[in-house]
């Protein structure tokens, strides 16, 4: 087990590299003069050719690449032009806001996708509308569903808030920057609620396609197994259907879903994009847009790096987490 | 299936859209009376430091916050005073005195002086970031007492008091948080996140990504502002915009609301269309380095199959006009550098007989103003057998054409607005040599010539001699056509009142002047 995991620990470090360097690449490679685009249309050349050599933009593509990858290996990832802030510090102020919504709609993308599953496989009543429902939900691009639900939700109804994280100026601002988590460490209820409020209609947007996927899977999975042998048996034994289900089946199903849970960080991550901007989300996802709105490719790359550690970490995590439950899958 | 629940949900949202009740706006956050003025930018800006912003948006976060000495009238490019009650320039232009307001004090309470005012012009220069061109032929300043501010130029330049009362033009800047948070950048990271200025508001939260709030600054010199408070959420989404202003939860869409929309704005009641002359264009770009589009008879061609006349009406409706002069209409009179177009797709393709295939680039938007006029564009300019391929560029993108022309697009179509209501800031940024926004890289030495006769002389009709004429050499050219002039519209809640817009400060209302009915 212990060369396993250091052989998809070795493979990590490998793929995160080449991240790095892609990244840099197409950094490099972006049609947009990042130094016109920060001092402005009435900048004079020689402020040009300055800030230019400040950023060290005028060597070699070596020399630059070896300085960047010394800097991320620090933890320095640049200066946005657009914020003129260290990318490393506007990340670390647009992060709480991404985690907490990727959590919350993690967390009811798995919810929501056993519910289906189980349902779906148990031939519960409603299990047909709950899967149309989500796969509705994950057929519909994602700005149209979450435009939808502010419509509906919003507008029409006034139940719950459309944009931002709170409506209150005095919530708590730290020590996490989470606020659900902060509200709770301050012992403000009135702020907790209004931040959970805020965070229904974001995270059930971002969670219905990553739930769908789960789901089917999930259900297709528990078809197969409840054929098994195995399962069989616990009936003739007499089990109650539920111990069958919850002790027997569900473990022994989770195998491909518990895949598809790896895979769908990424698409959670993407979703983050369109589902903050919609909803006016301050984190990671508007962050990079308006970065690539304003050709701040540094702080785009900072994202992209930030993200795709995140999703292969993850990866890292499943495969592991399989390799433990199943030894068939031992194998570099 | 999946195809099939698509349509399903496109059903249901269209079943909400139609029984739902709150399109008629239900009271929101704002609410009538309220104190509390509600707005939304699409993006973050930049900083909120007076020496560096150089955007658009994001406007509304510095001059409610922030002095000029000078500032144009409302619907004018009239000078008023702001901080500098009288002001005056010497026969030779190479001096300027200001008499300062007195008891003026910064939101701290330190004297707001002219050696206040000097230090604070010192820092723009210091911090050299695009706005300090302004300030670029200035030799010193001088404070013979605290109230009279002279300014000493190397050169005469004819725009500077035009800088003055610019959106972008220097701000009275406490001296004294400058001292105090100097740290090595001139206090650029302090006011990343604070303000320092004499305004009707302060800058009391600038919370990135989310929302910015400034408060009625209580040593404001001027008559106390109707709102407490204004409140600005960087909402990017313009649905998500518009669902709000709705509802009630926003009181203006500051720009890009889609045309087409308006007319369902005027159906609610409770909301109203305001638009105001500015000095916004629409502009044509062609790269003269393209071989397709490097003779002026095949540039003059293509403008006569593209039907500009029709695409402007098409557009902008009543919101827009056919650009008649080189100049954004009130800057100069069109007659001294006028344009004329026509609508002949016969005269085109007898000019092109082998007909064009040509890359055309439009500058993305919010509202997709410039898609719908690129995509008309396409369409005139195939009855002439020229074929576009359109694709759309982000803002930033277009300062890289310069670096490799043989491979920017043959067109470009942008928008854009002056620093400040005066011809120079229009003509030497667009078409100079060197200009930020020559983005084809043209250069035209007699044009460059005339904008220098504008700019350092003295005499108001040599300059506006000077500036036609380089009007007039530019519309020659066929290389940059000025399309339209466009209002900058917006839509807001009825109950506003006092609704104060400068033509210069374009996307912006002068909030320390609103009220609310």
């Amino acid at each position: 087990m212990r060369r396993v995991a250091a052989g998809r620990l070795g493979g990590a470090v490998l793929v995160l590299l080449s991240l790095v360097t892609i990244v840099f690449l197409l950094r490099m490679a972006v049609p947009a003069d990042p130094v016109k685009v920060r001092l402005g249309a009435g900048a004079s050349p020689q402020a040009v050719e300055r800030e230019r050599h400040r950023l060290g933009l005028d060597r070699s593509m070596p020399v630059q690449f070896a300085a960047y990858l010394g800097g991320v290996l620090h933890g320095d990832l640049g200066e946005s032009l657009h914020t003129r802030r260290p990318v490393r510090d506007d990340i670390a102020d647009f992060l709480p806001a991404t985690l907490e919504l990727a959590v919350t709609a993690g967390l009811l993308a798995v919810g929501g996708g056993m519910l289906m599953g189980v349902m779906g496989a148990t031939a519960r009543r409603g299990g047909g509308v709950l899967r149309l429902v989500f796969v509705a939900g994950a057929s519909a691009p994602t700005f149209l569903v979450g435009l939808l639900l502010i419509s509906l939700f919003y507008q029409r109804l006034g139940w719950l808030p459309a944009t931002g994280r709170t409506s209150l100026p005095t919530a708590p601002g730290g020590p996490t920057g989470l606020l659900l988590v902060d509200s709770l460490l301050h012992g403000r209820l009135d702020a907790f609620t209004d931040a959970a409020a805020h965070l229904v209609l974001p995270a059930v947007c971002l969670a219905l396609a990553p739930a769908a996927a789960l789901g089917r899977v999930l259900r297709s999975s528990l078809l197969e197994t409840y054929g098994a042998d195995f399962v069989r048996t616990a009936r003739a034994k007499g089990l109650h259907p539920r111990r069958i289900l919850w002790r027997h089946a569900l473990r022994a199903s989770l195998s491909a879903p518990l895949t598809m849970l790896g895979l769908q960080v990424g698409l959670l991550l993407a979703g983050v994009v369109v589902v903050e901007t919609v909803f006016a989300w301050p984190g990671l996802g508007l962050y990079t847009v308006q970065s690539i709105e304003a050709a701040d490719f540094g702080s785009v790359a900072g994202v992209t790096l930030l993200l795709g550690t995140a999703y292969v970490l993850v990866n890292l995590g499943v495969d592991l987490a399989q390799s433990a439950a199943d030894p068939r899958l031992r194998t570099v | 299936m999946t195809r099939r629940a698509a349509p399903g949900l496109l059903a249901v949202a269209m079943l909400v859209s139609a029984c739902g009740s709150g399109a008629s706006g239900g009271p929101g956050a704002g609410g009538p009376g309220s104190d509390v003025l509600h707005l939304a930018y699409y993006g973050d800006q930049t900083t909120p430091d007076p020496d560096v912003f150089y955007d658009v948006e994001g406007l509304t976060t510095i001059l409610p916050v922030y002095d000029n000495l000078i500032r144009y009238r409302q619907d004018s490019k009239d000078w008023q005073p702001d901080l500098a009650t009288r002001w005056s320039r010497s026969d030779d232009g190479l001096s300027y005195t200001f008499t300062l307001r007195s008891g003026v004090v910064f939101d701290d309470g330190t004297p707001c002086d002219s050696r206040a005012v000097a230090a604070a012009f010192q820092r723009r220069t210091d911090v050299n970031s695009a706005p300090a061109y302004m300030l670029a032929d200035v030799d010193h300043y001088e404070t013979p007492d605290a109230t009279t501010f002279i300014v000493r130029l190397r050169k005469p330049v004819s725009a500077f008091l035009d800088y003055m009362a610019s959106s972008w033009g220097p701000k009275a800047v406490n001296p004294a948080v400058l001292t105090a948070h100097a740290g090595t950048d001139h206090a650029q990271t302090w006011l990343q996140t604070h303000s320092a200025g004499t305004g009707p508001y302060t800058l009391a939260s600038f919370q990135r990504g989310r929302r910015y709030a400034l408060l009625r600054n209580p040593r404001y010199f001027g008559p106390r502002p109707f709102f407490r408070e204004v409140d600005i959420d960087i909402i990017s989404d313009f649905s998500t915009q518009s669902q709000k202003l709705d509802r009630g939860d926003l009181d203006v869409i500051l720009h890009a609301y889609p045309v087409a929309e308006l007319d369902s704005a005027k159906a609610n009641s409770a909301l109203v269309e305001r638009d105001f002359s500015s000095y916004l264009m629409q502009l044509l770009y062609f790269n003269p380095s393209r071989p397709a589009v490097a003779t002026v008879a095949a540039r003059h061609a293509i403008a006569e199959a593209l039907d500009l006349p029709g695409v402007v009406s098409q557009v902008y409706g009543r919101l827009g006009t056919l650009a008649t002069g080189a100049y954004p209409s009130g800057l100069l009179d069109p007659a001294a550098a006028p344009v004329r177009y026509t609508d002949d797709p016969a005269a085109a393709r007898a000019a092109l007989p082998g007909g064009l295939t040509l890359d055309f680039a439009y500058v993305s938007d919010e509202s997709g103003v410039q898609r719908r006029a690129a995509e008309i564009m396409q369409q005139k300019a195939a009855r002439a057998g020229i074929t576009m391929t359109l694709r759309e560029v982000q803002p930033a993108q277009t300062y890289d054409f310069v670096k490799d022309l043989a491979h920017a697009p043959d067109l470009l179509l942008a928008t854009n607005t002056p620093d400040a209501a005066n011809p120079d800031t229009w003509a030497r940024i667009l078409w100079g040599t060197g200009g930020g926004l020559n983005f084809f890289g043209y250069s035209n030495p007699a044009i460059d010539a005339a904008l220098d006769s504008g700019l350092r002389t003295t005499d108001p009709a040599v300059q506006r001699a000077a500036y036609g004429q380089a009007g007039q050499l530019l519309a020659a050219d066929w290389v940059l056509l000025p399309v339209a002039n466009i209002r900058d519209w917006m839509v807001m809640r009825s109950d506003l009142t006092n609704v104060v817009h400068v033509p210069n400060y374009a996307w912006t209302l002068d909030v320390g002047r609103m009220g609310r009915g």
